[in-house]
């Protein structure tokens, strides 16, 4: 096992070597660059001309002459050796005051969302399997069919709309206004716990239908085997060897697409936040690619593709565990 | 200690009730062997299937069926009314009634190491610790011949072999001490060597634990050396059974007739095969009459597929369920 971890290690550090390289080289694919910007905001309007020796001074101010391999090493340098993401040119600050609150937002809202997915899916899934053809398991089906046909932004909409009927509560952001600047503690904690269950549950909303059915088709199989009669034969009792021998192998598909799940949530969480006005990464991402503000874009893309790769890895670390087969090679 | 009556299975399928068991009756009994002959689809599994109530959710028993054990405590049990989650069913699976099948490698679940399943139905049912069931375990897989047992216990059932996944299946199943094993078809996927070695290793435990058993078969030859009685199952109903001796040296059934004919011999070299005539129909197209008259070479026209024969008992150990040997019936219709 452990050789299969070092193994899956060593594979993730190459993924995100060549992905740093990628997200850099995309940094540097729109025309233009921060100086170009900066010198249109500065002295637009003002009646100042400015010629390419003003902008080319920019340039060097900020850092921007050197030549793009040069820059690549300075960037992932510091990243990778003081955890220094570079300059958010528009706000005038690093990026790592810009993004640092919004990162740990957007993975409390990615991992609430995930647990939300599964806790839910997986024992329906089973549920639905074993009584595979009941009333129940039709009801189960209709509803994830519903889940998977709704889109979440209208869904956002109508939870929205009702939690504020119902609760009275002011639901829309992730923490009621007089904790929004206020210093971490526990009541702002549980303030955010709050609030976030709502977008947690819009963005679960269609991975839970769609794993309800994976897990319902894939638990049927297993049922049917003959490894699940043999334990039974020996007396298991029901309940346990649903757990330790169907759902374990049945639960195979559903762990390994946690990295799909995982993008499929960020790609839509921007549109569930700017419904539910909440601060995430995604908004940022887009105003700074509008402001040609790369190492804002660049440690975005890096944080996010980061998390999948190393969602990923988790993965596959779980379905070594639950097959063992897998890390055999077999 | 396991005696079944008038016991009739059927399925609510798609395409409607098909029954492809009727009216069987057998007993086993104690420390002795019951072997079960019939092709494919005869329902031999099905039947055995229904002793642990391990059948499927559309099957149902009739209300006329019987299933009774006397367990290892001397209890009587009454297998077919038994609930589904009843602490009762749970201690017959496995503790008192065993069971083996044709693909070990099936049987086995991949993810749990060979020790991790038998530990867990050791501890099932013997209530000891995870040390002595261990131990327990250890002792059965030495018992079967798997050499090395200290290491093979941690292993999958993929890192074996066909014939020591057979040995290891066999210790799982024995592993809780059952009374009874139901082998079904436990050496249909081994070649002869290894068949040979699994019958040899089944017979000397069934002596050592004093076990009865119940062996399921296509193969006359296996039933000829294992088992002390037999049942010959065509299309869901036993139509001749008696001790194997006497069934196999002078069979009534032109059923039982047809597949010993079909055993090729070593005298016969030069002839084809003689296979029995005809394909089993399929349970939903069961013929009327007796289920056989359809391939029998000796079927009488206007009573074999008018009425199903009884069964008639002809000697001391043995019946059959045919008309040929039912003379009377046969003057009176």
């Amino acid at each position: 096992m452990l050789r299969f971890v070092l193994e899956r290690l060593v594979g993730m550090a190459i993924t995100m070597l060549l992905v740093s390289m990628m997200v850099f080289v995309i940094m540097e694919l729109p025309p233009g660059d921060y100086a170009d910007r900066y010198a249109f905001r500065k002295y637009s309007g003002t009646g100042v001309s400015v010629t390419e020796a003003d902008v080319q001074a920019i340039r060097v101010e900020l850092g921007l002459d050197q030549p793009m391999v040069v820059r690549y090493f300075d960037w992932i340098g510091g990243i990778v050796l003081h955890g220094d993401f570079g300059q958010a040119f528009a706000f005038e600050t690093s990026v790592v005051n810009v993004i640092g609150d919004k990162v740990w937002l957007t993975l409390a809202i990615l991992f609430t969302t995930l647990i939300i997915t599964y806790v839910i899916s997986i024992p329906i899934g089973i549920y639905a399997a074993v009584k595979r053809g009941s009333a129940a398991d039709y009801g189960l089906t209709i509803f994830s069919y519903l889940g998977l046909a709704l889109p979440n932004f209208l869904l956002a909409l109508i939870l929205l709309y009702f939690a504020n009927r119902w609760f009275e509560a002011d639901i829309g952001g992730l923490f009621s206004s007089q904790y929004k600047d206020a210093p971490w503690s526990l009541a702002k904690l549980w303030d955010l716990v709050a609030h976030l269950w709502l977008p947690a549950v819009v963005l679960a909303w269609s991975a839970v239908a769609y794993q309800i059915q994976t897990m319902r088709a894939t638990m049927s199989d297993e049922l049917n085997r003959l490894s699940v009669t043999a334990a039974r034969a020996r007396g298991v009792p029901e309940g346990k060897l649903l757990w330790k021998y169907p759902a374990r192998l049945a639960i195979n598909p559903v762990v390994s697409t946690i990295g799909f799940d995982v993008n499929r949530i960020f790609s839509e969480l921007p549109i569930v936040a700017a419904v539910l006005g909440l601060t995430e990464l995604g908004e940022l991402l887009l105003r700074a690619y509008l402001d040609l503000d790369m190492y804002v874009a660049g440690a975005i893309l890096l944080l996010l593709t980061f998390i999948i790769v190393f969602m990923n890895f988790i993965s596959d670390i779980l379905l070594a565990w639950l097959d063992p087969r897998i890390k055999l090679g077999a | 200690m396991l005696s079944v009556k008038n016991l009739s299975i059927s399925f609510d399928t798609d395409e409607g009730r098909i029954t492809p068991v009727r009216d069987v009756s057998f007993f086993v009994p104690q420390g002795k062997t019951l072997g079960i002959v019939g092709e494919s689809g005869s329902g031999k599994s099905v039947s055995t299937k229904a002793l642990m109530r391990l059948l499927p959710g559309n099957a149902k028993l009739s209300p006329e069926s019987e299933i009774l054990y006397r367990t290892k405590t001397g209890h009587e049990l009454a297998i077919h009314s038994l609930k589904p989650s009843s602490r009762e069913l749970g201690r017959l699976r496995g503790g008192e009634i065993g069971m083996i099948f044709q693909e070990p490698m099936a049987s086995f679940s991949p993810v749990y190491s060979v020790g991790n399943q038998m530990m867990e139905a050791i501890r099932l049912h013997r209530g000891v610790g995870k040390g002595e069931a261990r131990a327990i375990a250890l002792d059965m897989l030495n018992r079967v011949g798997i050499s090395n047992a200290a290491h093979r216990i941690d292993q999958y059932s993929h890192e074996m072999s066909g014939g020591m996944r057979q040995r290891a299946m066999i210790a799982l199943a024995l592993s809780a001490g059952p009374a009874l094993l139901i082998a079904d078809e436990p050496t249909t996927a081994l070649d002869v060597t290894i068949q040979a070695q699994v019958l040899e290793l089944m017979r000397e435990l069934q002596q050592d634990l004093g076990m009865s058993m119940i062996f399921i078969t296509h193969d006359l030859g296996v039933i000829a050396q294992i088992a002390d009685e037999v049942a010959v199952m065509y299309l869901g109903t036993i139509v001749e059974r008696g001790a194997t001796r006497d069934v196999l040296r002078a069979p009534k059934h032109p059923y039982t007739q047809g597949l010993l004919k079909a055993i090729p011999s070593i005298n016969t070299l030069q002839q084809r095969l003689n296979p029995v005539p005809g394909d089993i129909p399929s349970p939903s197209e069961r013929p009327s009459g007796c289920p056989f008259h359809t391939r029998c070479p000796d079927a009488i026209a206007g009573v074999c597929d008018r009425k199903p024969p009884r069964e008639i008992a002809v000697s001391q150990t043995s019946a059959v369920r045919c008309w040929l040997h039912d003379q009377d019936a046969r003057n009176a219709a």
